[in-house]
């Protein structure tokens, strides 16, 4: 079967997750920061996210604490959401290279 | 009550419409990501954020027990939650509509008597009403039943399916003065989105019963 593209939303949660494990705030600010402020995430949309993650086997639960009287539950990518990124990274950079590669001399100007 | 006490008391009554199971395991982390984004001096929830959480109750209530591998499955559950949305659309159309309905009556039959009219209009609109909103709950458990590999689904979809088809067509052949033309059109969709519906669930390969 041909494997589907990620949605963006899903790349950049595992991307945020890529460099340690994070609680629920520090990913809706680093996807945000990741994006360029395109893309923010709401709480209820990330935490949809999270649950389909640890469902697939792409994410899991690294550790909690009590800050401040609040629960913090950091979520790590696991091995298996490590590889899934690193193949749908390759996919968009190999996309891109073909399409800079055709649009030539088109491409400047762009921050390409 | 302090803003953020007020803030907090909103975010919960939202979370409410989350499924127990999720709220007993993320309800305190998931205040806690809410008031940290939340603005200074913000006492309620906005608009956008309560629509976020009704988006991500209702989708941890109907979203299936299957990796997301088995794409079917999604695509299914998608079809019959995005049925409810427009089921819901029509319900109020249905209700938006009736003076449109109510002044075509007497084009159609001018010999009614006010009495005939009230019942006509009344006989024809309220049960449509009442149907489109109990259908908002069937396709929701429809979605529900799907996600869990439960087999009976597809027999009473294709019940439902043919329930609303025979209703459709009966309301266009005997007339009808009872439908808007927003009625028609909102009907119509529906039942397009039936039809893709019926086709997805069908064509769910069976699978082992998940709970």
């Amino acid at each position: 079967m041909v494997k589907r593209a990620m949605q963006e939303a899903t790349f950049l949660i595992l991307t945020a997750l890529a460099a340690g494990s994070q609680h629920g705030y520090a990913i809706l600010t680093d996807v945000a920061r990741i994006s360029d402020g395109r893309v923010r995430l709401r709480a209820g949309t990330l935490y949809s996210a999270l649950d389909r993650l640890r469902l697939d086997g792409l994410v899991a639960i690294d550790r909690e604490e009590i800050v401040e009287n609040r629960l913090r539950r950091y979520y790590r990518l696991t091995a298996e959401g490590g590889a899934e990124l690193a193949a749908e990274a390759a996919r968009l950079r190999d996309n891109a290279a073909a399409a800079f590669a055709r649009l030539g001399g088109r491409a400047e100007g762009t921050g390409a | 009550m302090t803003d953020a006490a007020a803030l907090e008391r909103g975010y919960r009554r939202w979370l409410r419409w989350y499924p127990a199971s999720f709220r007993r395991e993320h309800e305190e982390e998931l205040v806690g990501v809410l008031l940290a984004g939340s603005r200074a001096g913000q006492r309620r929830p906005d608009l956008a954020e309560c629509l976020d959480l009704l988006r991500g109750a209702l989708w941890m209530r109907v979203r299936p027990s299957v990796p997301s591998s088995r794409r079917q499955v999604f695509h299914a559950v998608r079809l019959l939650c995005f049925g409810a949305v427009v089921e819901l659309a029509a319900a109020v159309t249905i209700l938006a509509t009736v003076g449109d309905v109510a002044a075509r009556v007497p084009r159609g039959d001018p010999g009614l008597t006010d009495g005939q009219w009230h019942a006509v209009v009344a006989g024809h609109v309220e049960p449509k009403a009442v149907a489109a909103f109990v259908a908002v709950g069937f396709w929701l458990w429809m979605a529900w039943s799907v996600g869990r590999g439960r087999r009976w689904t597809r027999t009473a979809f294709a019940l439902f399916f043919a329930l609303n088809t025979w209703s459709l067509l009966d309301g266009l052949a005997s007339g009808s003065a009872v439908y808007a033309r927003a009625d028609l059109a909102i009907g119509s969709l529906l039942w397009l989105i039936e039809v893709a519906a019926l086709a997805a669930v069908l064509r769910l390969a069976p699978s082992p019963r998940v709970d």
